[in-house]
């Protein structure tokens, strides 16, 4: 170390240590003191000899993967024959067989490929698919079956008296005579018992003897003789 | 004993490919105590600092051709040094899950458990004090204090303008005092 260089490190130092004692005195009192680590005997010996293994090791692991590199770029087939010569010697055998003239015939079975020009297709969304049908039709059919069953299941009698509302007047007449049954006009159901007095039924029963209204009577239940 | 080598005429025969190796063996004997004490300091540990020491001249080794002369060798290797250090203090952080205090506080009992430690002593009470300054701090006051280093070069160090640093080292230098009187 040169003289001019020792001398301005002193000159450093010594306003290093007056720096110090006028920031801190307590602190430069002592002057400045030195790490107190202690490390392995002979460490800064054998440290330039150990780190320059260290490169000549990194550099040879390097180089190496330079080369291995340079391997990587070996065609498949020189890599191949290197690897396993009996897989380069299979390399171009197919076991799959075309029908003859496949690719041939290929362009012709496919006439798009020839006369239209190649253009990405747009995907549209579907307004009815196959599916969709099959479940419109499922639908209908069970809605069908459905009201068929509940007509069947509740509205299979109907009220006879309302279907009379819809008889005429003359229609009900032909049907009575045609049965040989006696109608007033004008006499409804409920009416009939209303307006059927005990002379009525004097007159009804005018050509039944007594001998034969005895023997209907005995013939009836004992609570129903006393009735009227 | 031989006279040592200027940092210039190393360069040039480090350029050559048949004195490269040799060029390169003289450089790390020349700075080799400076950055390990530099190194130490900051991580205490010896074995982190060897690997750590490595690690900087390995980075100097593939680096130093395209080296420029106008910047001070040693500058740069310090510059290396430092942020190969606070790398390493990143990895142990993001390794352990600790946080910046807890790892001070690792630093802080790495030094206890040193076998030489001495609580009594003051120079072991400057290390415990210096563990507790903040990373950039730390940094600055040991360039200062241990390695004796001008604020224009650690300017260039550490990127940061001189007057920043004086004042960093200031307050550095009163929390350290402070320490070693409460302690």
């Amino acid at each position: 170390m040169s003289e001019r260089v020792l001398l301005t490190q002193m000159e450093t130092s010594k306003e290093i240590l007056t720096e110090l004692q006028e920031i801190a005195p307590n602190l430069g009192i002592t002057g400045i003191s030195r790490a107190p680590y202690a490390l392995p005997v002979g460490f800064f010996e054998e440290f330039p000899e150990n780190l320059m293994n260290r490169i000549r090791m990194e550099a040879a692991s390097y180089s190496e993967f330079n080369a291995g590199q340079q391997n990587a770029e070996v065609s498949p087939l020189l890599e191949i024959e290197e690897i396993s010569p009996l897989l380069a010697g299979l390399k171009n055998k197919n076991t799959y067989q075309v029908p003859v003239g496949y690719f041939e015939s290929l362009k012709t079975k496919i006439p798009a490929l020839e006369s239209k020009p190649f253009a990405p297709k747009t995907k549209q969304a579907p307004v009815f698919t196959l599916k969709f049908i099959k479940y419109a039709v499922a639908a209908c059919l069970i809605a069908l079956l459905g009201t068929a069953v509940f007509n069947l299941t509740y509205h299979k009698t109907t009220d006879p008296i309302k279907d009379l509302a819809t008889v005429s007047d003359q229609d009900m007449a032909n049907y009575l005579d045609s049965d040989d049954i006696h109608w007033t006009p004008g006499i409804t159901a409920s009416s009939a018992s209303i307006d059927f007095s005990d002379n009525d039924v004097h007159d009804l029963l005018s050509t039944v003897s007594d001998d034969e209204l005895e023997q209907y009577s005995a013939s009836l239940p004992e609570e129903k003789r006393n009735v009227n | 004993m031989a006279e040592q080598k200027s940092d210039t005429e190393l360069l040039a025969l480090f350029r050559e490919p048949a004195t490269k190796e040799k060029a390169f063996t003289e450089i790390v004997k020349k700075y080799q105590e400076r950055l390990y004490w530099h190194i130490r300091r900051m991580l205490v540990d010896h074995e982190d600092s060897n690997d750590v020491m490595q690690n900087v001249f390995i980075r100097v080794w593939n680096a130093l051709s395209g080296f420029r002369e106008d910047a001070q060798l040693y500058t740069w290797l310090y510059r290396i040094a430092t942020n190969e250090c606070l790398t390493f203090i990143e990895q142990q952080k993001k390794k352990a899950s600790v946080s910046l205090n807890e790892l001070e506080s690792g630093l802080s009992n790495k030094i206890k458990a040193d076998k030489d430690f001495d609580a009594n002593k003051l120079e072991w009470k400057l290390q415990l004090a210096i563990q507790q300054l903040p990373e950039k701090q730390r940094v600055v006051f040991m360039l200062r204090y241990y390695d004796e280093m001008p604020y224009d070069e650690m300017s260039k160090v550490l990127d940061t303008s001189a007057g920043a640093l004086k004042a960093s080292y200031h307050h550095a230098a009163k929390k350290i005092e402070d320490f070693i009187l409460n302690h």
